[in-house]
């Protein structure tokens, strides 16, 4: 019964109430019901100094949000001010001469939306879904915005005046009871935002009515792209998200009831049970509800300085929307894909092969093609298709591939070997184009040395299957080595080898642009110390990741200087003011500092820390491997060396048991390769280092200074 | 005038009683001090910045959602589980509710299927899920994400702790790193990594894929210098004040008294020794430990004699001991097996042993014993790990004929004739005697 009423819902992409588009993703806000009479839904917001709306550029502020005409503040303004700004009523709120504020007049003055929705008369929902209902009435459905205030903590005083909180909470109302349009944004283009009038909120976080537990609103480049595999929209990929449909307002009209808009007071639902399933078994997980925050807490909404913006800017996990330096590759593979994709039918063969050192951008160039591939596919401008992400390093087993790609394309989780065969079977067979099933299929295999095995069967299935009739499968393998093609067998490799793009390590110029592109408009580096960065880095490896941790490495360090220097100037003396600005800045030490951090081995600190006995030994190593210019040694040779060396030099001895002791402990910390201690008088010792390292640590002792004769 | 005895005697030993308390309560205290991570100013210096520098990155994670990995290193026994655990208190105690740990221990976790595994079941117990043992490591690993992801939106820090870290590196495909490690570059984490390890070159073990990932933050953790050792000595003998009047003087006395032992000559050449053979925080709170268990509780005060016994018995010298406890026959056959090396036979089993041991007859009156009698005692001494078969090789052959080697050292043996009160002097000659000729 319930299906042949749904088969007459019609549902919609947009809607034209009024003279008025709604569409799925914007926000309303809705009449409350119960809210007695209508106010009118002015909309000009008047000045709170001269009373009056219009007339001259109007500034808003950030507490109170009264609204200022420019001309009416005391001195007058003659543009916006960027940034925060509090109004002369607010800013000296506490101080002794306090302003008073102008009292509202006695006449009822008309209330903003934004002030009633704040003050819990008006309420807001964001539509999810629109559709028509048989009796022609239209319907929505989304869930709710909240504002602090109703929340089971209520206001927190880090919470923004305009915030709302998007419930998960989702209802189903009548067209009929929206007021009109607002809007809520998340943070960062909240901040930008500067003339949508007065109905802007911003939306960062989650609520969870019924735990009353909050989290942050995934934003869209986090969701993978892999979700768009699930097709929403069956059939012809142009036009189903466009539809758009006019209703006369008259007709609408006639229809008016008057339903009632129920905001559901959470009602505890029955307790949460997940038993039923187990969390960590299925593909689709639930119950992770539990682990939201039961609070925002408040060292999150700190404005950062200068350098923890930095930080933030070279965090690995910021990948800028554009990776600089990598316009070619990006163009090689966007065309490559476009081709394919846009082939239809005829894409046969597309293999791409894509080789580099770690940590030069290939896989962080690919998915931003993909995800301006996936755009365009939103906006209508390109097939649908469909997309797997492999990983090598992420099977248990290289056969473990056909499953993955069976789950990818099917849902369906079964095994390796019955996987293969039905894989075989689709790509062989042919599919409607216009079916999901028969979209191309972009395969990207990510660490693909790691699927060589024995026979290579699975490369070489990977890599067969594009080049069946029907398969309209494309594939991009991603792996280190240049040459992994040459070494597999001729088959694959003329499969696999025909395209290529290999990505070069990056050069210092390179690098550098890549440093200077994100901290674009942070002041807090030096300019040539982010040269002398990424020269090192580039001399190295050219590993972007890298260069990356070295200079945020370098700001933590400089940020430990600047908080020890506070702390020594607090305590009286005064020569920090020398440093000047540029002691502020990130400067050469502090990357010299980082890269000595990073590059540096620890053995000779080791070495040199060590007990005395230890010190001896490794000289009775060093002593035994000059002497009979081999590198190994047994215990018990080391063992007489030592004991001579202590009796030549007036130091007690330590039996030989302790000497074994002294002798696994080096090698446990692998300054010495040597063999299990119960190998005893015949273990094999070997030092783990130059000896010349070892003899430069063991120089200049001030407790055992006559180990220096014997090292030259 | 009884009665003035009696009430004299009975505050007497009222005071005694509290001394006696006084005592115990500060033994325990120092007890409690040495064995159950000691608070934060009782560590060495190395180790206070350590724990800064710890400390500043996780609160940084915490606060600021920059992912970060670090690998704490040094040789045992220097404080680097001790320290770690003392910041991932401070930090559960000032963010409670923001941070989730995870252990794993690469002794314990010997596979990354199991490791994986054991994370996805850390997560359940601690988020009060619903664990399946049967889950993949593929679902494993996808439910990990999710949660890191979810957690990352919630502010809360995932922190994965990888005690004896290079174990996970020598695993051949390295798996599990390079995801824990490529989650930690992930913009939807908020988590970080913390490698302990006691391998200096732990970092240069991993594959360059994932060293890529890895942020080459290393904390390093020296063994202490005696200076150091000494502070901190003082320190710990520093007892908290209260108001009882009896603690107060015993507090008082027990400092002064520990100060003026710890500047003796000789204790101080004691530790020194001590400390020259091996170093680091574990040997110099086991020291102490030692020292305490020696306190006679009638004085309730340290004194010197308490640190040589602590010293002796921490230097145990398991191969000599056995030595002088060995019966006069095995002796015999040790010397017999020391002649054979010493003439640089190659290759030796039982019965070419047996047969020099027959040849020590010949010279003497020593007490013969029967092959049978000898076999048994050799048994003994392979039991002991005094003589090991050569290889492997010729497991099926008769005991008598397997090649074995010596494992003890001509300066081992004599420390034993030496020791060995049961041993004849005729064998201390004999063992010189031959090998000359
Ligand atoms: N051109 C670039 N501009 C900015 N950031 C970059 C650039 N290239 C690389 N990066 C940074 O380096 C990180 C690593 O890049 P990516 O994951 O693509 O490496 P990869 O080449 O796939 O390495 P691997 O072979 O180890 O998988 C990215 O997350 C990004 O932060
Ligand atoms: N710096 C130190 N200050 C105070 N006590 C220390 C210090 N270092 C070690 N100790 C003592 O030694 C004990 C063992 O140290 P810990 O467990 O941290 O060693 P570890 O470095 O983790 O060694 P392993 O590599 O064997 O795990 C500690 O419980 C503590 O009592
Ligand atoms: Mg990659
Ligand atoms: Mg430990
Ligand atoms: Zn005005
Ligand atoms: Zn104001």
């Amino acid at each position: 019964m319930r299906g042949s009423q749904k088969r007459k819902r019609q549902y919609f992409g947009r809607v034209r109430l009024d003279g008025v588009e709604f569409k799925v993703g914007d926000d309303v806000y809705l009449k409350r019901i119960d809210a007695g009479k209508e106010e009118s839904d002015e909309e000009v917001e008047d000045c709170v100094v001269c009373r009056r709306a219009g007339g001259g550029t109007m500034i808003e502020c950030d507490i109170c949000l009264g609204g200022f005409h420019l001309k009416c503040l005391d001195p007058p303004l003659k543009a916006v001010p960027a940034g925060d700004w509090a109004c002369l009523y607010c800013e000296e709120g506490e101080g002794r001469n306090k302003r008073k504020r102008p009292t509202r007049r006695s006449i009822k003055r008309h209330r903003t939306a934004r002030e009633r929705l704040l003050a819990s008369e008006l309420w807001a929902a964001r539509i999810d879904r629109l559709w028509k209902e048989p009796d022609s009435s239209y319907w929505f459905e989304g869930p709710w915005y909240i504002i602090p205030e109703e929340t089971a903590m209520g206001r927190q005083p880090h919470n923004g005046r305009r915030e709302v909180f998007r419930t998960n909470h989702i209802d189903t109302n009548e067209m009929e009871s929206i007021l009109r349009h607002c809007y809520v944004m998340e943070p960062g283009a909240f901040q930008k935002a500067s003339n949508e009038g007065d109905d802007v909120f911003f939306c960062e976080y989650e609520y969870d009515a019924q735990w009353h537990t909050f989290r942050r609103i995934a934003n869209i480049d986090q969701n993978d792209l892999a979700l768009s595999n699930d097709g929403n929209s069956e059939g012809d990929w142009s036009g189903d998200n466009t539809e758009e449909h006019e209703v006369k307002s008259s007709t609408y009209r006639k229809h008016k009831k008057q339903k009632k808009v129920i905001k559901e007071v959470p009602i505890r639902r029955k307790k949460y049970s997940i038993a039923a399933k187990h969390a960590n078994s299925h593909s689709r997980i639930g119950g992770l509800e539990g682990l939201w925050a039961k609070s925002i807490p408040s060292d999150v909404r700190r404005s950062q300085t200068e350098f923890e913006k930095a930080k933030h800017a070279l965090l690995l996990s910021s990948i800028p929307g554009s990776l600089p330096c990598r316009e070619t590759e990006r163009k090689e593979i966007r065309s490559f894909l476009d081709d394919a994709v846009a082939a239809g039918t005829q894409c046969l063969g597309r293999c791409l092969y894509i080789s580099g050192v770690p940590g030069t951008g290939k896989t962080a160039t690919v998915l931003e093609v993909l995800r301006g591939l996936h755009k365009r596919v939103e906006d209508g401008e390109l097939q649908p298709y469909r997309f797997i992400e492999i990983n090598g390093l992420r099977l248990i087993s290289p056969e473990h591939t056909y499953t993955m790609i069976h789950e990818a394309l099917t849902g369906e989780h079964i095994g390796w070997k019955k996987a293969l065969q039905k894989l075989d079977k689709r790509f062989s067979q042919i599919v409607s184009s216009s079916s999901v099933d028969g979209r191309p299929c972009i395969l990207l295999v990510d660490e693909l040395d790691l699927l060589v095995t024995r026979n290579q069967s699975v490369l070489y299935n990977i890599f067969d299957w594009p080049t069946r009739a029907h398969s309209r499968l494309i594939v991009i393998g991603i792996a280190n080595t240049i040459d992994l093609p040459e070494r597999l067998l001729p088959r694959i490799a003329s499969r696999m080898g025909l395209q290529r793009i290999s990505f070069s390590p990056y050069t210092h110029h390179q690098l550098q642009e890549i440093i200077h592109s994100r901290l674009c408009g942070i002041q807090a580096f030096d300019k040539l110390s982010v040269e002398f960065a990424s020269r090192k880095v580039a001399a190295v490896s050219g590993d972007a990741r890298r260069a990356l941790e070295l200079c945020r490495r370098a700001v933590e360090l400089a940020e430990q200087r600047l908080s020890d220097l506070s702390s020594t100037t607090i305590k009286g003396c005064r020569h920090a003011k020398g440093l000047g600005a540029s002691g502020k800045l990130i400067g050469m030490a502090d990357v010299e500092a980082a890269i000595l951090e990073m590059f540096q081995a620890p053995h000779m600190q080791i070495m040199k820390q060590s007990s005395k006995q230890a010190k001896i030994f490794l000289l009775a190593i060093l002593h035994e491997q000059n002497r009979t210019g081999m590198a190994e040694t047994s215990f018990e040779k080391v063992a007489i060396a030592h004991s001579l060396l202590c009796s030549t030099n007036n130091e007690q001895c330590p039996n030989w048991d302790t000497l074994l002791a002294i002798g696994c402990r080096l090698g446990a910390c692998r300054l010495l390769l040597s063999e299990q201690g119960s190998q005893h008088r015949l273990q094999k010792l070997q030092l783990n280092f130059p000896s010349e390292d070892v003899s430069f640590a063991l120089k200049d002792n001030k407790e055992v200074p006559w180990l220096a004769k014997y090292l030259c | 005038m009884d009665l003035i005895d009696e009430a004299a005697a009975a505050e007497h030993r009222q005071q005694e009683d509290c001394e006696a308390a006084a005592v115990d309560a500060a033994l325990a205290l120092l007890r409690r001090r040495l064995l159950c991570g000691s608070a934060a100013t009782l560590l060495l210096p190395n180790s206070q910045t350590n724990r800064r520098k710890l400390l500043e990155a996780l609160t940084n994670t915490i606060i600021q959602g920059c992912s970060t990995s670090m690998l704490l290193i040094g040789p045992r026994g220097c404080g680097k589980s001790l320290v770690l655990d003392q910041v991932l208190e401070a930090l559960q105690k000032s963010y409670p509710e923001r941070v989730s740990v995870v252990r794993l221990n690469g002794l314990l976790h010997a596979n990354d299927r199991c490791a994986m595994k054991e994370i996805a079941k850390q997560m359940c117990m601690e988020h009060a899920l619903t664990f399946s043992k049967g889950a993949s490591f593929e679902e494993n690993l996808h439910f990990l994400t999710c949660v890191v992801r979810e957690c990352a939106r919630s502010h809360r820090t995932m922190i994965f702790v990888l005690d004896e870290f290079d174990l996970f590196a020598q695993r051949s495909k390295q798996s599990l790193l390079y995801n824990l490690l490529d989650l930690m570059q992930s913009s939807s984490s908020q988590a970080a990594l913390i490698g302990v390890s006691s391998r200096l070159d732990a970092d240069q073990l991993l594959e360059k894929r994932v060293r890529s990932r890895f942020s080459h933050c290393k904390l390093l953790f020296l063994p202490p210098s005696t200076d150091d050792i000494f502070s901190l000595y003082d320190r710990l003998f520093l007892l908290p004040v209260n108001q009882c009047s009896h603690w107060q003087k015993f507090s008082e006395d027990f400092k002064e008294k520990a100060s003026v032992v710890l500047q003796q000559g000789s204790v101080k050449q004691l530790v020194d020794e001590f400390m020259s053979m091996e170093v680091s925080g574990q040997r110099c709170v086991d020291l102490l430990f030692r020292a305490l268990c020696e306190l006679n509780p009638q004085s309730g005060h340290i004194s010197p004699a308490q640190f040589k016994v602590a010293s002796a018995n921490l230097t145990p010298q398991p191969k000599l001991e056995i030595l002088t406890d060995v019966s006069v026959l095995e002796l015999c056959l040790l010397v017999a097996m020391y002649r054979l090396e010493a003439r640089e036979v190659e290759s030796y089993n039982f019965n070419t042993v047996f047969k020099e041991y027959k040849r020590l007859e010949e010279h003497n009156t020593c007490d013969v014993y029967s092959k049978q009698c000898a076999l048994r005692a050799f048994e003994h001494l392979l039991e002991r790990e005094l003589i090991v078969f050569k290889d492997s090789s010729g497991l099926g052959n008769m005991l008598e004929v397997r090649p074995i080697k010596l494992l003890v050292s001509r300066h081992e043996i004599d420390k034993g004739l030496e020791g060995n009160i049961s041993c004849p002097t005729i064998l201390r000659q004999w063992r010189t005697h031959e090998t000359i000729k």
